[in-house]
């Protein structure tokens, strides 16, 4: 019988007496239809029927909430005989962050179970199903598939009643459709909608422990949300989630949560709450052994320790030794203590940090390593110590001042000194911030997704490193002592020094005319020579000299922040080599086989300078940048970016440089160390573009 | 957490150790930019493969159906646009011009049309002097990519396209008749006018026009473009789009005109 109706063949279709259709096929996507009964039961009222969809490689379809934009499938049974209705039973969705998209749906195989009510129970049903299916992948194509498939009644001879692999197939999806009523995985979902209807945030408490939870919020034809931040409670047994919304449909008001947690899955209406949710109080963080927090000391101690040779911390590690040999013969115990007091003033500022980060953590902040240098009056009060110091130094005038009241110091106890050398390494601490040397970057990140424990030690880590050389100098004052003897060669120092001083505080200047524009940068360099030309005239009487100098040191600071151009133009040299930083556009170029080179750049970062200066704009890195199929980005971090401070954070990163290298080889990117170097690059470069298939059709 | 380790590191300097031979085979591993192949049909034009198929093993094509089962009266038929196929992808262009014509067919319910509609409309913005964009509306995806495609061409009477493609590919929506009179509020397009355009016949004229090229060139699915004399389907990257396009200014496109 069976092949008998076989050879009823129409144009499209064959009709099959079988519990499954032929599969149907295209390039993205085969598929089929599947009943479980072989034939119908006597007294049965409905049938288990399936669709199975297998997608080729790259392609997707859709949930019944695609997300941002997409369309769920269809199925209609119109024409069919002896159905009074079907619908389909969505298994847990996938989610998928193409090109900066949210979609929810499917991919590889999976098979939509369909629930078909008889309107005849126990008679034979003939099927007529009408399939329409979006398939994307980097192109939308909408397919029509038409199914017939006739099930007779009773039971046969030839065949079982229940077709075990098709009741298999649709059974295995079942089971991943999410449960609709409270169960262990999860019985109550709290959501909380903020008053402008900016964010959703959902709470739920388990019965297990979840392992790597995601949420899939519905609420209304077209409410549409972001891409989510997920958080597991402290103990595994609560998940946290806040999505921003991105369209409110106006007529709906109740929130349908799905969550899923590998095999389980749960669809609940959330129960909606009044009142804020807050977020638990810890990122979920890895247990870190006590040997993995050892190393970490050590890389940030290194880390810091390296920051001494970064031309920002020279200058004034040249200051404090100068001031060593700048002839005063000091005793071995006042070298000892102010030394120390040095390395203090560098823990000090350290552990202020580390303070902060805490705050900034339980704030929910993630901080950027060097961002204190985007505030123009922060760079205005640089600008104008460092000016004031360079003048000093090439001996414009003698810091009268200074001695005046070394004399006091030296009359009151040497406290006024010890202050003295407290802020000095307090100040090297801060200039140290915008260059975040190798492994710093990692022991940063550490410390804002770790515990209290973590940010203390990998601070004070930070801070043993760049106060070394103060506790060596402190340990053994001798060193200090080795220095010659003051001479002619003394001035010749100074001069160094001063044009060091005056090198990096051009170099803000620069970098002040980046983040606030022309105005702000004229006038603080305005009044900044306006103060060293007050300070180098003699014949002022004292009170209104020193007026004039506190109004002239305090302006630049409020000047800056008042002229600042909230629009002025980047300074970064527009190369037409580098194209803008566009996240979404990576896996688009990666695709087409391209390989994507990273650098995420700022003016105040020196590092990112060193590399550009050494590695990035000389041959062989520079010709193979240029070469074809290679795309450069840049994102420049002068001002503060949201969007980049994202992007680094997927990392684990928190300051720069950074750089990374996307390819067919490597779609999840290389990243680079922070110091390049030629050899480095290129290998990453070749790693990415080796294709390690080749895709055929 | 990652942690380095003593290891890892010797690995990364074993790495930078053997870079400097695998920079000999460098230049090897990149593929040239771009491949053309001729078509047959229409005569003249040629095809880039983007995305992993060749649009040719697809069924041919149909969409999918919208509720509306009237069918609409056909104002274009295919032998029209094949009359006057460059006047029917670009509209008026000026053959002399520097600038290339770019056909960009989209559909506001697919998910890459929409990030493939926004770095169109900056490169066009960015190189005006290369490249023109002509959008077209090509709803493949039933009865709401239908009502979208039309406002959006009848705020385009109004001179608002760009404005009103900016504000539906920025948010998902149903195009509905309040969503639609919410939006035209909100980018100042008069209402009643809008309503009689998405009406009109010269705005069918033009949808059918599209889904006639659409049918020629064989897309069956969004996004597509076609570059002068070169179709392409799915993704290419700015920089073979930039080769493209001085492939045409060098080849003198309009030969297919």
């Amino acid at each position: 019988m069976g092949l008998l109706a076989a050879l009823f063949i129409t144009p499209q279709v064959s009709v099959v007496n079988a519990a499954s259709t032929e599969v149907q096929r295209s390039p993205a996507v085969d598929v089929q239809l599947l009943t479980a009964e072989n034939s119908i039961a006597s007294g049965a009222s409905s049938i288990s029927a399936g669709l199975a969809i297998s997608l080729a490689d790259g392609w997707k379809t859709y949930w019944r909430s695609p997300g941002e934009v997409g369309l769920p499938p269809e199925v209609d049974f119109t024409g069919s005989e002896n159905v009074a209705n079907a619908s389909i039973i969505w298994p847990a969705p996938e989610r998928f962050t193409a090109f900066g998209i949210q979609n929810f749906g499917y991919s590889g195989e999976v098979v939509l179970p369909l629930s078909i009510a008889l309107e005849h129970p126990g008679e034979a049903v003939n099927l007529t199903a009408h399939v329409q299916l979006l398939v994307c992948s980097d192109v939308c194509v909408p397919l029509d598939f038409t199914f017939l498939l006739n099930i007779p009644a009773g039971i046969s001879e030839e065949a079982p009643l229940i077709d075990r692999d098709a009741a298999d197939q649709i059974a295995t999806y079942a089971a991943r459709v999410p449960s609709e009523v409270p169960s262990n995985f999860v019985s109550n979902i709290e959501a909380y909608i903020d008053e402008n209807a900016q964010t959703l945030t959902v709470f739920s408490r388990g019965g297990d422990v979840f392992q790597a939870p995601d949420i899939f919020p519905e609420m209304g034809g077209y409410t549409a949300f972001g891409a989510p931040d997920i958080r597991v409670g402290s103990r595994g047994t609560s998940v946290w989630a806040q999505f921003p919304i991105l369209a409110l449909d106006p007529d709906s008001t109740d929130v349908a949560i799905t969550l899923t947690d590998g095999d389980s899955a749960a669809t609940l209406a959330a129960t909606l709450v009044d009142a804020p949710i807050p977020a638990p109080f810890n990122l979920q963080v890895e247990q870190t052994s006590f040997a993995a927090l050892a190393w970490i000391g050590l890389f940030a101690i290194l880390g810091g320790l390296i920051l001494n040779v970064m031309p920002c911390v020279l200058p004034v590690l040249s200051i404090k030794l100068a001031s060593v040999v700048s002839g005063k013969s000091k005793t071995q115990g006042e070298i000892r203590g102010s030394f120390l007091a040095s390395a203090f003033g560098v823990m000090a500022f350290m552990w202020f940090l580390a303070a902060v980060t805490f705050g900034l953590q339980q704030i929910g902040f993630t901080v950027g390593w060097g961002l204190q240098f985007q505030n123009p009056g922060f760079l205005a009060l640089m600008v104008v110590i460092l000016s004031v110091f360079a003048a000093n130094m090439l001996g414009l005038f003698e810091i009268a001042l200074s001695s005046r009241l070394q004399t006091r110091m030296a009359a009151s106890g040497s406290r006024g000194g010890y202050a003295g050398d407290f802020a000095t390494g307090a100040f090297a601490a801060v200039l140290a911030t915008p260059c975040s040397a190798p492994f710093l970057g990692t022991a940063i990140a550490f410390a804002l997704t770790g515990r209290a424990i973590d940010i203390a030690v990998v601070f004070t880590g930070l801070g043993l490193g760049l106060a070394l050389p103060y506790f060596i100098v402190a340990a053994y004052p001798r060193v200090a002592q080795m220095m010659p003897k003051p001479g002619r060669w003394m001035v010749i120092v100074k001069v160094v020094l001063g044009a060091l001083l005056l090198v990096t505080a051009a170099w803000l200047i620069w970098v002040l005319s980046g983040v606030a524009g022309s105005t702000a940068t004229f006038v603080t360099v305005g009044l900044t020579l306006a103060l060293i030309a007050l300070i180098c005239v003699k014949r002022i009487p004292d009170l209104p000299k020193w007026a004039g100098i506190v109004v002239l040191a305090t302006a630049p600071i409020v000047a800056a922040g008042q002229f600042a151009d909230r629009n002025a133009v980047d300074l970064a040299a527009i190369e037409t080599e580098w194209t803008v930083f566009d996240r979404a556009a990576i896996a688009r170029h990666v695709s087409q086989g391209d390989v994507v080179f990273i650098d995420v750049t700022a003016d105040w970062c020196l590092t990112c300078q060193a590399n550009k200066l050494l590695v990035l704009d000389r041959d062989p890195v520079v010709s193979a940048l240029a070469s074809n199929g290679v795309i450069t980005m840049r994102a420049d971090w002068t001002r503060p970016s949201e969007d980049i401070s994202r992007y680094l954070a997927s990392f684990g990163r928190y300051g720069i440089p950074f750089n990374a290298v996307y390819g067919p080889g490597a779609p999840d990117g290389i990243v680079l160390s922070e110091l390049l170097s030629a050899e480095a690059v290129l290998q990453a470069l070749s790693d990415a573009a080796v294709r390690d298939v080749a895709i055929g059709n | 957490m990652e942690v380095l380790t003593r290891r890892t590191l010797l690995v990364a300097a074993g790495l930078s150790g053997t870079a400097y031979a695998g920079f000999k085979v460098l230049p090897l591993a990149f593929p040239p930019s771009v491949d053309f192949t001729a078509l047959d049909d229409p005569p003249g034009f040629r095809a880039v493969g983007g995305g992993d198929f060749s649009s040719g093993s697809f069924n041919a094509f149909v969409g999918l159906d919208g509720n509306d089962t009237e069918v609409e009266e056909q104002l274009v038929s295919e032998q029209d646009v094949r009359a006057d196929l460059c006047g029917a992808l670009y509209g008026t262009f000026d053959p002399d011009s520097s600038q290339i014509p770019i056909a960009a067919f989209s559909d506001y319910y697919c998910p890459f049309c929409r990030v493939q509609t926004r770095n169109l409309a900056a490169l066009a913005e960015r190189n005006i002097d290369e490249i023109a964009i002509k959008w077209h509306e090509l709803p493949l995806l039933g009865d709401a990519s239908e009502a979208a495609a039309r406002a959006a061409l009848a705020a385009g009477r109004q001179g608002r396209y760009a404005e009103f493609q900016e504000s539906l590919i920025r948010t998902p929506f149903v195009a509905n008749d309040g969503y639609i009179e919410a939006l035209a509020e909100s980018i100042g397009v008069d209402h009643d006018q809008l309503l009689r355009d998405i009406a009109s016949e010269t705005l069918t004229r033009e949808l059918q026009t599209t889904s006639m090229l659409a049918r020629v060139f064989g897309f069956v699915g969004t996004p597509a473009m076609v570059i002068g004399r070169t179709v392409v389907v799915g993704q290419i990257s700015d920089r073979q789009l930039f080769s493209i396009v001085e492939a045409e200014r060098a080849e003198n496109w309009t030969a297919v005109c």
